[in-house]
């Protein structure tokens, strides 16, 4: 199966397309494979016991950070939906919604960004050596975010800056109400393009499967309630992470 | 750069009956080619611009032939020659607007082989699209013609989306305006869909010009009689009087009573990728009469919102000026 | 009306009936044993290097039979068209050719082969390339210059300011690389009372011949036969040994029929010579028949006009002072010569008491031009007739009789060393046509119906047309036949057959008795002018005329010889010669054609006149000994300018709501001397008159800047008029004053017969739409529509290549 696809430009010369859309079923059956596989392994392993949601609330999510979590959820699913619905038949004018939610998400982005390298501690989130260390040893607890989650932000980070740094080399090839489209990039580079935004965003539907999973697995469910509501409790705190580590303030509530 | 005159190999079938016709649809789907006068066929495929596995014949196809009275109007078969449209009596008599648009597609040759059917499925006639380049419409990822430098003298004002090219069919806009019912057929059954859903644009569908699925095939076109004998105006202006496509048309069905428009449908050809209704002109003229004050009324207002190109903003006068001509009919 | 027995009467070309039942045969109806086919492979860039040629996918295909490239033929020296190319120059240039046993499979290796080629700055807009820092055509520059003095590439470059200033509609200040004047034009200038300045446009388009230009060729013991499409018969040999690389007596040349040429096929073409090659390198015969397409891409094009034009007018409407500078788009291979051409005939058409020309040559990428019908000559009447009108409107004077003021007269003289002219009757043409017409009443009709308005035009048009110097080849065999060989090519308009005519009238013959060979080196033809220039007419009746004379001389010296006196006692009349005063003393043509072939030498061909053309030596070498042979070359003296003039005028209907017109009638009068073949001349005045509206509001000739790709590659999209899009009645008349210098008083007509169209159209959308010029062909709808609605044209001032 073959990455790109390939077309002639003006001139005749073969350039690429973009992604070879093929690739669609493999990375869906690659995420049902994975997805079932391990829910199939949670099932047969023994229950750890649940904490409890109750007692003392500690605050995990400011608002900020959950409006941006939600506002990108949001956008991304849009995105993914107007971007591959058609291309699987399903039929609508997507282009204007597909580029609005674009925007949304870069700007989502961009605050993001200057939110976390300004007001947040970005070392928090970044994967470290010791972080594998957990993956061995049961007994190590992570700071703040398990190396899983650690591993998927840095996932969506890369997958997400290349669709939005190919999709905004796109939306200059097309007429939006402040600009008039141009050719002003070779089709050879904008073969490139396309291959990157469709390859990032193939990625990201794997990803983002992966995700919505973890998110709504019974034992992971807490940390979905909190990108909700923004609190974990000091049980779920305890049984999840390490106080060392990561020893966060209590929930004004 | 090849450059060819001499269709490549395909199969070739000839159905005689309608449910061979829909099965060898189905089979060869995208890959297959459905035929009816070839006028957009045979410069598709000579030029080797398209290369289908299979040729779908459906002139020996009789029930797609012919125009019969049904309960609510006529109905036409798709592959009725437009000729055969022109010369019809009834049609003549009660939807006149078809009879003047069909009168006015391409020349005598073309109209004599040419199917209804045929005119209104054909593609685009943007000519980087018909160069054979690999555009948006031909499945590639850019537009030529929609570009600082791009000559698009005959393309659209409303309602692009990366690409720019334009409804070609002349029928196409009288059938709109007479709210016609295209019949679709495929295995699944047969699928009726109102003229002004069957032309899609590229927002929805850029490599498609019609919301026929592959695998389907447009039998038949019903005009509905609550249009017949109406008052029509129909006017094409190309750069020829033959042979040629629309600069821009205009085809308008009013209901008059006592000289006051009841109900009107008035649609443009050659200023977007589908027909294009003009919505705003057609409910303002509702309550009026036909008159040179109404048509002072009007003004603007069928160009509004249009996106001219860097070659095609006389359209927007042209516009204008057919819808005047229509109030003044 | 003349008195000839068959000079000014209709007659029946012998190749009607093929035609009008399909048994005429053009080049690709000709097929010979163990033929096969080519396909050529052509630039998809305006201007690149070829680097790479892959064809290995196709080395293995069954039936392909062999692959040509220009490392298979001799070097071609730009800007010289090559026959294949590893420099492409515009897109479309042949690369490469597959032969194959079909056509399908010839096409099937076509898509499989892989050509690289590294891409070079390119343009399709001689101002964007004349401007400072802009790309040139051709790595060797962006101009080149024809001079008796030598040939070559120049780098030619105008400030951007300069060419800002030019496209604003001033005159241009950038350099020229070609001029001439006569006469004081400054005094020109100060002693007009009214001075026109304006600049235009005339965008080039396609020739558009019917018949792409299919060529068959095969060797056979050191001969090349090669069955063309060509206008020309006999002229084209010697090009087309050259291309080939013989002698010309190794070349054979069938062109029975022709689709068309238009000025495309005057001369040997490389697409003419491809087959021949390709037939000696695999050593079979090689039919290449180039797609509609293709024929776009080399079948060459008009040559653009983007031009300044000055000219002063006494009160009375003289033209006191003419100062033209005109940038021509000549493509890639340099072909052209319009913009001087142009300028000569204003010389003539209106007679400027002083006047200037200048120019300046620029390559571009776009398809090769070449001369078509009237170059230069027509563009520039496009232009001129609003001009006219416009002058005529300030100095309050008729727009004919400002004509007719400036009209060609026998006293006229032309061009830069002041040429004067075998006979010119331009102001009777006017007259004519006028009456014709009813200038007078129409021009009081009422103008405006609703959203029509009227419009009235006059259009003038000339191009040189004759030339000298060639041979005439008559034969009178002992069957008693008249055998006219005639080595002008069958272009269509059956000059050819007209032009023999005047043999027939020389010897008094029946026509019925006279057989045309023609069409075929073969058929032992004489040395012929090219069939281009509007000169067939002239030209070769004068050498038919000799031919003729020889004939008639050596008839009486032979009957003198048998039948006793001296020649000079002797006539013709009723294919006898006879004894003057005694017509019983008489034999026949056939007896003395038998009688010929008895005396030898120069009777019969052994011999021949020393000044005959070596094509001409060859066939009487082979006619020997067949009959009474007459041969001469046209030695009759000649001098100064042959004209051929025609003037229009037409009524148009132009609707200011759609910017469409419709050309209510038309009137075309020719002045081309005596009339030879009225028919004929009918025929030519009607297909000028088409095209002549085409050009005005029709023919496109589209470039994309950006990536150097021509719209027009068919039919519908180069927009040629429809029958709905002329009048239903095109009429025409002629004058009919015979030319001294011509010995039945023809000149050509050919090419002025569009010039007078296209300009009386342009005059008439001018009328219609108020005196507005728009100095520019075609005038398209968008143009009238923006212009009338008050919007700015969409083109940017003097584009080109844009509709």
């Amino acid at each position: 199966m073959d990455l790109a696809t390939f077309k002639k430009d003006v001139w005749g010369r073969e350039v690429i397309l973009g992604a070879s859309w093929d690739l669609l079923w493999l990375v869906t059956v690659a995420a049902f494979v994975i997805i079932a596989g391990h829910a199939i392994v949670m099932a047969v392993r023994r229950r750890e016991p649940k904490p409890s949601s109750d007692g003392e609330r500690i605050v995990r999510h400011r608002a900020a950070d959950r409006i941006f979590h939600w506002v990108m959820a949001a956008s991304v699913l849009v995105l993914l939906v107007t971007g591959v619905f058609p291309i699987i038949g399903i039929e609508f004018p997507w282009l204007t919604i597909h580029w609005i939610s674009g925007l949304v998400l870069t700007a989502a982005v961009l605050f993001h960004i200057v939110r976390a390298l300004f007001w947040q501690r970005l070392k928090c989130i970044w994967i470290r050596g010791r972080d594998f260390r957990e993956l061995f040893d049961s007994s190590v607890k992570p700071g703040k975010y398990s190396i899983a989650q650690k591993a998927m932000h840095a996932t969506v980070t890369v997958l997400v800056l290349l669709v939005i740094g190919s999709g905004l080399a796109m939306f200059a090839m097309i007429d939006t109400p402040w600009w008039d489209r141009s050719n002003s990039i070779s089709e050879a580079t904008l073969g490139w393009v396309f291959l990157v935004h469709g390859l990032s965003t193939l990625a990201l539907i794997a990803v983002t499967a992966l995700h919505i999973y973890f998110g709504l697995r019974p034992e992971k469910l807490f940390y979905t309630r909190s990108m909700i509501s923004g609190w974990i409790s000091k049980d779920e705190l305890a049984a999840n992470h390490d106080p060392e580590r990561w020893s966060p303030g209590k929930s004004s509530s | 750069m090849a450059s060819f005159d001499v269709m490549p190999d395909m199969q070739l079938f000839q159905p005689a009956e309608l449910a061979d016709a829909l099965n060898l649809a189905d089979r060869y789907r995208e890959d297959g080619w459905l035929l009816g006068g070839g006028q957009d066929t045979y410069g598709w495929l000579k030029d080797r611009a398209k290369s289908p596995q299979a040729m779908i014949d459906l002139n020996g196809v009789d029930e797609l032939r012919g125009i019969r009275d049904i309960a609510d109007g006529i109905e036409i078969g798709a592959v009725t020659t437009l000729i055969d449209v022109i010369e019809d009596a009834r049609l003549q008599r009660d939807y006149s607007l078809l009879v003047s648009a069909a009168k006015r597609v391409a020349s005598p040759q073309i109209r004599n082989v040419g199917t209804l059917g045929g005119n209104l499925v054909q593609d685009a006639r943007c000519w980087y699209y018909r160069r054979g380049l690999d555009c948006y419409r031909a499945g590639g990822n850019i537009c030529y013609a929609d570009s600082p430098q791009g000559m698009n003298r005959e393309h659209s004002l409303f309602g692009a989306s990366r690409c720019v090219a334009v409804s070609p069919s002349d029928t196409a806009t009288a059938l709109v305006a007479l709210e016609a019912t295209m019949v679709a057929r495929s295995l699944d059954g047969e699928r009726l869909i109102p003229a002004g859903e069957f032309f899609v644009g590229p927002d929805t569908h850029i490599t498609r010009m019609t919301s026929l699925k592959p695998g389907e095939i447009l039998t038949a076109v019903r005009i509905p009689a609550k249009w017949a004998g109406k008052h029509f105006y129909f006017e094409k202006v190309a750069d020829r009087n033959a042979w040629d496509f629309a600069l821009v048309s205009i085809a308008a069905a009013m209901s008059l009573d006592n000289g006051v428009v009841t109900d009107a449908r008035i649609v443009c050809g050659g200023v977007a990728c589908t027909p294009y209704r003009l919505h705003d002109v057609e409910r303002v003229v509702t309550g009026k009469s036909l008159s040179e004050d109404t048509a002072k009324e009007l003004e603007g207002l069928a160009s509004k919102g249009a996106r001219p190109l860097n070659y095609n903003h006389f359209k927007l006068p042209l516009m204008e000026n057919l819808v005047r001509r229509a109030m003044q009919s | 009306m003349s008195n000839y027995r068959h000079i000014g009467k209709d007659f029946l070309p012998p190749d009607i009936v093929g035609k009008v039942t399909g048994k005429a045969k053009y080049a690709e109806d000709f097929s010979v044993d163990g033929m096969v086919f080519a396909r050529v492979y052509t630039s998809p860039m305006a201007h690149g290097r070829v680097t790479n040629i892959d064809t290995s996918a196709v080395a293995e295909m069954d039936g392909v039979v062999g692959i040509l490239t220009a490392d298979d033929l001799p070097p071609v020296e730009a800007p010289n068209a090559p026959i294949l190319t590893n420099s492409p120059a515009y897109i479309g240039e042949p690369i490469l050719a597959v032969a194959a046993v079909d056509e399908k499979t010839a096409e099937d290796a076509l898509a499989r082969i892989r050509v690289d080629i590294q891409p070079l700055p390119f343009t399709v807009d001689p101002l964007d390339s004349l401007v400072e820092g802009g790309p040139d055509a051709r790595e060797e520059g962006n101009v080149y210059v024809r001079t008796p003095e030598g040939s070559g590439f120049r780098t030619v470059k105008w400030t951007r300011e300069q060419i800002d200033e030019f496209r604003a509609g001033n005159e241009p200040t950038g350099v020229s690389v070609s001029e001439w004047s006569y006469g004081d034009l400054d005094q020109g200038f100060a002693n007009a009372k009214v001075i026109i300045e304006e600049p235009f446009v005339t965008v080039g388009y396609a020739h558009m011949s019917m018949e792409p230009r299919t060529a068959m060729a095969y060797w056979q013991n050191g001969v090349c036969y090669v069955y063309g499409s060509a206008q020309s018969q006999s002229f084209m040999i010697p090009g087309l040994a050259t291309l080939l690389g013989v002698e010309q007596k190794d070349v054979v040349l069938i062109s029975e029929n022709t689709g068309g040429g238009f000025g495309s096929k005057i001369g040997a073409y490389p697409m003419m010579a491809l087959p021949a090659w390709f037939s000696k390198k695999i050593g079979r015969p090689v039919q290449l028949r180039i797609t509609r397409e293709q024929e776009y891409y080399i079948g060459s094009a008009r040559v653009g006009f983007q031009g300044w034009i000055k000219v002063g007018f006494a009160a009375n409407g003289r033209v006191t002072a003419t100062d033209v500078f005109i940038v021509e788009d000549i493509g890639p291979n340099a072909t052209g010569g319009d913009g001087s051409s142009a300028g000569e005939a204003v010389s003539i058409v209106y007679d400027p008491e002083s006047m200037r020309f200048r120019g300046v040559p620029v390559l571009t990428n776009t398809t090769p031009r070449g001369a078509q019908r009237g170059p230069g000559q027509n563009q520039i009447a496009a232009i001129m007739a609003p001009i006219m009108d416009k002058a005529a409107k300030q100095l309050d004077v008729d727009r004919l009789e400002i004509r007719k003021i400036n009209a060609a007269h026998n006293g006229t003289t032309a061009n830069t060393d002041q040429e004067p002219v075998t006979s010119a009757y331009m102001k009777e043409a006017l007259d004519m046509g006028a009456a014709m017409f009813d200038w007078p009443g129409k021009r009081n009709k009422p103008r405006r119906n609703g959203s029509k308005v009227v419009g009235l035009g006059i259009g003038q048009g000339y191009h040189s047309a004759g030339a000298t110097g060639y041979d005439g080849l008559v034969r009178i065999t002992p069957d008693g036949k008249i055998h006219l060989h005639s080595g002008v090519g069958n272009l269509g308009t059956y000059s050819y057959a007209s032009t023999t005519r005047s043999a027939a009238e020389v010897l008094k013959c029946d026509w019925d008795n006279c057989v045309i060979h023609h069409g075929n080196t073969e058929a032992n033809l004489p040395w012929s002018s090219y069939q281009a220039g509007s000169n067939t007419s002239f030209t070769h009746q004068r050498a038919n005329y000799v031919a003729a004379m020889d004939a008639v001389n050596k008839l009486k010296e032979i009957a003198a010889a048998t039948l006793g006196g001296n020649a000079a006692d002797y006539d013709i009349a009723d294919e006898r010669v006879f004894r003057s005063g005694n017509p019983g003393q008489s034999m026949s043509y056939a007896q003395a054609a038998e009688r010929a072939i008895e005396l030898g030498g120069l009777y019969s061909g052994q011999t021949w006149p020393g000044d005959i053309h070596e094509v001409t030596q060859r066939a009487v070498q082979n006619l020997a000994g067949s009959g009474l042979i007459g041969v001469a070359k046209d030695n009759l003296p000649q001098e100064g300018v042959i004209p051929g003039f025609a003037v229009a005028f037409t009524e148009i209907e132009l609707d200011l709501e759609t910017g469409k017109y419709e050309i209510l009638d038309y009137v075309g009068i020719a002045e081309c001397g005596t009339v030879i073949h009225p028919q004929g001349l009918a025929t030519q005045m009607k297909g000028g008159a088409v095209w002549g509206m085409g050009m005005a509001g029709h023919e496109r000739h589209v470039y994309d800047p950006q990536n150097g790709l021509p719209a027009n590659v068919g039919y519908h999209q180069c927009g040629v008029p429809t029958y709905l899009d002329i009048p239903a009645n095109l009429r025409t008349g002629a004058v009919d004053l015979p030319d001294p210098q011509s010995p039945f008083g023809a000149r050509g007509i050919g090419e002025p017969a569009m010039g007078c169209s296209v300009a009386a159209v342009t005059a008439a959308v001018a009328d219609a739409l108020d005196g507005h010029v728009f100095n520019r062909t075609p005038i398209s709808v968008d143009m009238i529509l923006n212009h009338v609605a008050g919007r700015p044209q969409s083109f940017k001032p003097l584009q080109t290549n844009n509709y």
